[in-house]
């Protein structure tokens, strides 16, 4: 069994089931799992390998993408696929070979309304990741406003 | 005779060579040229009053930072959001004031 965040608390069989909705697939690397503003109806768990999520950045007229998070092996990315307005919001790229478990959101849904029990396990996992990015991002934003502040003070 | 033809041929040759390696020594970098005279000496007034006390670099003005490789800023992006991400971990494990307003050692903001 895949020992990933957004199983957690699921027991072997019942997690065995909800990985069974998904399909293995090989990411080669430097392959794009998904591109900034693509639909998003797919959630990816990462069962081996490296995944690096990039942002656009304008760098004296270029726009380059900017590695802002990566994540390995146990790890879920494009969790845009499971929350309004189902677009992803970053582009993912495999660092080296991986291979991740690709859950199809409607498959998903389905299974969660018939065990609504691994529903609600699997969302407050899935709230848990959302909220520890979203705390780490307003950190890091504060720091940077800091910064500003700072320099435009000095 | 001939020695003294081979003589002066060496003490010319000899003085080219003095001349080149003396004006290779005092003449700026092309580079150096490229920045306007206040932001060189900014650099310069910035460098003479930090060098007792702290032995960070002067912050480089727009125009040398406009002549770092882009892959290079790409990395000290890179790297800056790293160290970010790193220094807002270490506030979620024990949130204080002073964590969160840490100074970084990111080149690109110092």
């Amino acid at each position: 069994m895949l020992n990933t965040d957004l199983l957690q608390g699921l027991d072997t069989a019942e997690a065995d089931r909800v990985l069974g909705l998904g399909k293995t697939m090989t990411v080669e690397s430097g392959g794009v799992l998904f591109r900034l503003g693509d639909r998003a109806d797919t959630l990816y768990l990462i069962a081996r390998g490296r995944i690096q999520l990039t942002l656009p950045i304008q760098v004296r007229n270029r726009e380059e993408n900017v590695t802002v998070e990566e994540q390995s092996t146990g790890h879920t990315v494009g969790w845009s696929a499971l929350t309004p307005p189902y677009r992803f919001t970053l582009t993912a790229t495999a660092q080296l070979q991986s291979e991740v478990v690709a859950l199809d959101r409607q498959a998903l849904g389905a299974y969660f309304a018939a065990n609504p029990e691994t529903g609600r396990a699997v969302s407050l996992n899935l709230a848990e990741v959302i909220g520890r990015r979203l705390q780490v991002f307003q950190a890091m934003w504060v720091r940077e406003v800091q910064r500003m502040v700072e320099s435009r003070c000095a | 005779m001939e020695m003294l033809l081979m003589g002066a041929c060496l003490s010319i040759f000899g003085l080219a060579v003095m001349c080149m390696a003396f004006g290779a020594a005092t003449r700026e970098p092309e580079e150096q040229k490229a920045i306007p005279g206040a932001e060189r000496e900014a650099v310069k007034a910035a460098a003479a009053t930090r060098f007792f006390i702290e032995p960070a670099p002067p912050a480089l003005p727009l125009a040398a930072r406009s002549r770092v490789p882009i892959e290079a800023l790409l990395l000290q992006i890179e790297n800056h959001v790293r160290l970010e991400h790193a220094a807002a971990e270490c506030f979620l494990e024990s949130p204080n004031a002073a964590l969160l307003h840490s100074r970084t050692i990111s080149p690109l903001v110092n």
